[in-house]
């Protein structure tokens, strides 16, 4: 049945969490690519057919120009669904980039799993572009996500950060499980990765 | 209190505070960008002036820590310049979202495209290269030939069929600033009016308020 395998592949994205990746269906993705051929296949020889039998192919309605209509119109579906689902996929790769963090390193090694190498290709691409604009405006956007209520918070540390992180007015030793108090737009990057968490009471 | 940049450094402290007009407008500018579904006339001005102003009272905040100015006052005016940093921010972050939403559509339409500016426009143009880019490695090399295209779904169809485009009929809440009356519907067909009162809110499709938003007669909430 034509049309089936786009289907799945849609709802294999839809049944993951809104927002959250699955790993990329590889076997159902190129499956459906493969019913692509064969429906473009069999629309061409049906319409080779029809020229063999001196139809005109634009204008005549017979069963072959029926036939070469489903494949044509199941091809054009299998396209839609393919093209959504990369575009949805891609979606949430950017918003990946906004949430955590320009650099492709820094996503938890959970997620970096799921994508394909075209997936972080374009992830690259796309924190290029936003680095570009972003110097080209003169102001980071990717701090201040949410609308501040105080300049400084406390915050606690979840992993080993240890020394070298250089805040905006002193240099501290970040050790597992201590709490501090700094400033907000400071401690905005590593709350994003998970490694601070903010305690608020 | 509404004062000059240029006043820097002169008479009462508060008025090396931001001009409160100039952070009223940003914040109007920042409402109506979030509640519109579409991507609104960029504010070039605004923004480079709320830059400025924004440089300038950093700079006095560092001056004040520095001199051992009362810690209280020093954290206030620092609240405020976080805050106004905040709206700045958001604004272009929420028109940066616009664009990425509907890439294709932005640089489509013309009437969309005027109102980017122009590092906005160059960022639409290099996005929607990436993302055919990726659509065309991940899906489209693959497909059989007249179906390769990014923008239609096939060889066959006349419009770019496959451009998402902003839904222009969702709902708003709306306060309108004068007095207006508005068309409820298409020219043509039954020529209902809704007339706004100053002050009135509305819960209204976007459609219809469009044009009064863009000269200022009404604000979103």
């Amino acid at each position: 049945m034509y049309g089936r395998k786009g289907y799945q592949l849609l709802k294999d994205f839809a049944s993951g969490e809104k927002g959250q990746l699955k790993p990329f269906n590889s076997k159902l993705f190129d499956e459906t690519i493969e019913e692509c051929d064969q429906n473009h296949h069999l629309m061409q020889s049906l319409m080779r057919k029809m020229q063999q039998e001196d139809l005109d192919v634009q204008n005549s309605r017979n069963a072959d120009h029926y036939g070469a209509l489903i494949h044509h119109l199941s091809l054009m579906r299998n396209k839609r669904c393919l093209m959504a689902y990369v575009y949805n996929r891609a979606e949430i790769v950017r918003d990946l980039a906004w949430r955590v963090g320009l650099e492709l390193l820094d996503l938890p090694s959970e997620i970096q799993e799921k994508l394909t190498s075209l997936e972080k290709e374009y992830f690259k691409n796309h924190s290029v572009t936003l680095k570009s604009y972003m110097g080209k405006v003169g102001i980071e956007l990717n701090v201040d996500m949410v609308p501040p209520k105080d300049p400084y918070i406390k915050v606690r540390i979840l992993d080993d950060i240890d020394e070298g992180i250089v805040l905006s007015d002193k240099t501290t030793n970040f050790a597992r499980h201590s709490m501090h108090f700094l400033k907000r737009t400071d401690a905005e990057p590593y709350i994003a990765r998970g490694q601070m968490e903010e305690l608020t009471d | 209190m509404a004062s000059n940049s240029e006043t820097r450094g002169s008479s009462a402290d508060y008025e090396t505070m931001m001009s409160a007009s100039d952070v009223e407008l940003l914040k109007r500018a920042w409402r109506n960008e979030k509640a519109a579904p579409e991507i609104l006339q960029y504010e070039g001005a605004l923004v480079e002036r709320a830059k400025e102003q924004i440089e300038l009272v950093e700079e006095s905040v560092e001056d004040y820590v520095e001199n051992g100015k009362d810690p209280l006052l020093v954290s206030l005016y620092q609240m405020d310049l976080d805050r106004t940093q905040f709206l700045l921010r958001s604004y272009l972050r929420v028109r940066l979202l616009k664009i990425e939403k509907f890439m294709f559509h932005n640089l489509k339409s013309e009437e969309a495209e005027r109102r980017l500016s122009e590092q906005e426009r160059v960022f639409a143009t290099k996005c929607a290269d990436d993302l055919a880019k990726h659509f065309e490695e991940t899906v489209l090399l693959k497909l059989p030939e007249n179906y390769q295209s990014v923008l239609k779904q096939s060889q066959i169809s006349e419009v770019d069929d496959m451009v998402p485009q902003p839904h222009l009929d969702t709902f708003v809440v709306c306060r309108s600033n004068n007095f207006v009356s508005l068309n409820l519907y298409e020219e043509g067909e039954s020529p209902e009016t809704v007339e706004m009162e100053r002050g009135d809110l509305y819960f209204i499709r976007y459609k219809i308020v469009k044009g009064a938003i863009e000269s200022g007669q009404i604000d979103l909430i």
